[in-house]
């Protein structure tokens, strides 16, 4: 068996036998994430489902935009799931990018004691001469 | 998905501000960054270095007897809002052939905060993972 490829040391298990699955339960990620701040310009709410326990690990991500007079729908796409180690199966984190056309934006998520944390990396490419712009919202389930 | 202009209110200019275009300034974010943890298992150091249309990183992963040289790949400053022309945060990709590294990074107070977001892709087992650190100059 060939050793096991490395970037850095993190990406080794400590001990014991390999892992032999790499599917991550997106349990604890499943909910509907509301802003704890209710002026935030950026996302309003974040709703996660997953396909429960035992399934394929797939994540759903769907984002609603502070807007007026209704959050903005930006419908749903496939997030991707993050464990805490290379040998743990529970969800901690999230990634997902919407494409608007004119606009790119990459979602980079975490959990922090059951808050959510979202950071949105935006991009533009519709010649606005907008900046590209980094944003964090941090959420809860009600 | 539909396109549209405007999906989030903060999208949306300041009234009387102009668009600032290219991100100009990076001094928030050009220099050697070093982990705040020294027993870190995870990214030792970064630099950054470059201009705003050539902007790059280079990281360093923990590793004996000395920590591995993951080489320069381009990195995409962002500003902390729209009509801003400094660039606060980074993102970055590097392609290890058995793993991909998604780097995504800001400043704050003049600590630099990263995330990793790791997919591996040689059938190891190994569970796509996420790593936070915080990095001084």
């Amino acid at each position: 068996m060939e050793p096991l490829r490395a970037s850095r040391a993190r990406d080794l298990p400590c001990a014991g036998p390999r892992p032999v699955s790499r599917i991550i339960d997106p349990a604890p990620l499943v909910g509907t994430w509301v802003n704890f701040d209710t002026a935030s310009r950026g996302l309003a709410r974040v709703v996660v489902s997953g396909d429960g326990a035992g399934g394929s690990g797939n994540l759903r991500v769907r984002a609603f935009g502070a807007g007026s007079p209704a959050p903005v729908d930006w419908g749903e796409v496939a997030g991707e799931p993050f464990a805490d180690g290379v040998t743990l199966q529970a969800a901690v984190g999230f990634t997902a990018v919407y494409g608007f056309g004119g606009m790119r934006v990459m979602l980079a998520s975490y959990l922090n004691k059951r808050l959510l944390v979202v950071d949105a990396y935006t991009r533009f490419h519709d010649g606005s001469g907008r900046a590209g712009y980094f944003a964090r919202d941090h959420f809860y389930i009600p | 998905m539909q396109a549209a202009t405007l999906m989030r209110a903060e999208e949306k200019l300041p009234e009387g501000a102009a668009a600032p275009g290219l991100i100009s300034d990076l001094s928030a974010l050009l220099g050697a960054w070093f982990n705040t943890d020294k027993q870190t298992g995870g990214v030792v150091r970064m630099v950054l270095a470059g201009t705003p249309g050539d902007f790059t990183v280079q990281a360093f992963g923990a590793a004996a007897p000395e920590p591995l040289d993951w080489g320069k790949v381009p990195a995409v400053a962002y500003a902390a809002g729209v009509a801003s022309p400094a660039g606060m945060a980074f993102s970055a990709v590097y392609d290890f052939g058995f793993l991909d590294t998604f780097l995504a990074a800001y400043t704050k107070s003049g600590i630099l905060v990263l995330d990793t977001f790791n997919v591996f892709k040689d059938g190891s087992g190994r569970s796509n993972y996420f790593s936070r650190e915080f990095f001084h100059r």
